[in-house]
């Protein structure tokens, strides 16, 4: 009896492997079968009349945000008119971008390391498979994001840096050298097509391209500078302070890139000068001895007045 | 059993064959479990346990008290080794290790049927390492059970001992891992 213990216990473990084993198959299986059911109609008719308006197509600018079913990846895709950019994330500091393109509702992203992405876009979600990312396949899910992006860069002279605050299709911007050039700027985006206006002749006009954005930005002083700037994650954005300081009205603008570099000024009247370091863990500063806050700008407040 | 074996000592050489086909099986499934988990396509799909914020949760908490039954293994293995265990002991230690390994076979399946092995971190790595470790010495020590009395009398404790580090390892790299990235909650 004794001695039957231990096989008892070790075919109970096995037996209750291959029940799981099982179960998980047939679970599998019936998943499987299901998405292929769903997937299907929407694929056969994007092929069979991919001109036509009532083709279910991916909308010509959005950003789907989303991970995958083991939660081990997030995915973000960015889908601008035929073509796509995508970002993976394991959170285990391997990040991937991919490019690829769009046609009807199916999107195809790769990148130069092998790994893969095909998706399909139903209404507002977006399903799909990631291959190759850490040597394995991932199946995922993501959905339209509420286009609440920061683009960061520079001016491709590197003269300005600028952050841009998309929220829907609404943006603000802030442009700056951090000494002597700064501008806000407002507006909306249409499609791929970013357009904002500032006082004295401000502008940014620009093309969202993937994770990208490019265009030229005209700071107040009449000087206008070609520039990129990406998609970017925190701590990037727009961040201002309207304060008094010495019994002057200052207001300070900050634009954040994603490694933390911070360029700003602050206007008091006719003075600009640096704009103070901005803690960026709670958005506080410090000014002639006195401890301020600077607020986040969402991408529809207004920044330039009237 | 134990007037047997006073009365006919074993030669060293007659433990070798029980213990090398115990080592043997073990080895044999670790290698299979790493090899299959890495071979498998990972299907990122398994059966939820119902009343878990995610299956991820899930196996954590499962994770987590067969761990607790695990020290309950060391404690009583301990005084079996000793010889100063109570005969509710030997019982408390049989079934606390089976329940311990049968709450880690649902976590088992979801980790090689949806996972499988991976080594994009070290805690993965470990993780997936660990786990192949797990089960080949839980084999190996079930197996040496069966034939205890041709055993040399350390066999067990140090089964026993590494499948008690290896589980508390599996449950430091993905449970306690969890509960300090993602909070402690169900």
């Amino acid at each position: 009896m004794n001695r039957r213990g231990p096989l008892i216990t070790l075919g109970s473990v096995v037996i209750l492997a291959v029940i799981f084993l099982w179960a998980n198959t047939v679970a599998g299986k019936s998943a499987t079968s299901a998405n292929t059911a769903a997937g299907k109609p929407a694929t056969s008719t994007a092929a069979a009349v991919p001109a036509t308006s009532s083709a279910p197509a991916a909308p010509l600018h959005a950003l789907y945000a989303g991970r995958s079913s083991g939660d081990q990846v997030t995915v973000a895709i960015a889908v601008n008119g035929g073509k796509a950019a995508a970002d993976l994330n394991s959170g285990q500091a391997s990040e991937v971008s991919l490019q690829g393109s769009v046609h009807g509702s199916q999107v195809t992203l790769t990148s130069p390391n092998g790994e893969g992405l095909t998706a399909s876009v139903s209404g507002p979600n977006m399903f799909g498979t990631v291959t190759g990312f850490l040597g394995q396949s991932f199946p995922f899910s993501a959905a339209q994001a509420i286009v609440e992006a920061v683009y960061t860069g520079r001016s491709s002279g590197n003269q300005v840096t600028l952050a841009v605050q998309t929220q829907g299709d609404k943006a603000a911007a802030y442009v700056c050298n951090g000494r002597t050039i700064e501008a806000w700027l407002q507006g909306s985006v249409n499609g791929n097509q970013i357009s904002l206006t500032g006082n004295k002749g401000a502008s940014l006009t620009g093309s969202l391209s993937g994770l990208d954005m490019f265009g030229t930005v005209t700071a107040n002083a009449g000087l206008s500078f070609p520039f990129s700037a990406q998609l970017s994650p925190h701590p990037a954005g727009v961040f201002q302070a309207r304060i008094a300081v010495n019994g002057l009205a200052t207001r300070i603008g900050w634009a954040v890139l994603p490694d933390g570099t911070q360029v700003g000024l602050a206007v008091a009247g006719a003075t600009k000068y640096p704009a103070p370091t901005l803690d960026l863990a709670n958005g506080s500063f410090t000014l002639g001895g006195a401890s301020f806050k600077a607020a986040p700008v969402a991408g529809n407040e207004t920044v330039v007045s009237p | 059993m134990t007037s047997e074996q006073t009365a006919v000592p074993l030669a060293r050489d007659q433990y070798a064959k029980p213990l090398v086909v115990a080592l043997a099986s073990g080895c044999a499934v670790a290698v299979l479990l790493g090899v299959y988990a890495r071979l498998h396509h990972p299907t990122h799909y398994a059966l939820d346990v119902a009343g878990f914020s995610s299956p991820l949760y899930a196996k954590a908490w499962l994770t987590t008290v067969a761990a607790v039954f695990a020290v309950v293994q060391l404690v009583t293995g301990y005084r079996i080794t000793h010889g100063a265990a109570q005969a509710w002991m030997l019982v408390v230690h049989r079934w606390s290790g089976r329940i311990a390994v049968l709450l880690t076979v649902p976590v088992v399946v979801h980790c090689i049927y949806a996972l499988g092995f991976g080594a994009y971190s070290a805690r993965v790595l470990l993780h997936s390492v660990l786990g192949c470790i797990f089960y080949g010495a839980f084999v190996a020590k079930m197996l040496s059970l069966v034939q205890r009395d041709k055993m040399p009398r350390w066999v067990l404790p140090v089964l026993g001992g590494v499948v008690f580090v290896s589980l508390i390892g599996l449950w430091a790299t993905s449970a306690l891992w969890l509960f300090t990235t993602k909070g402690v909650h169900s």
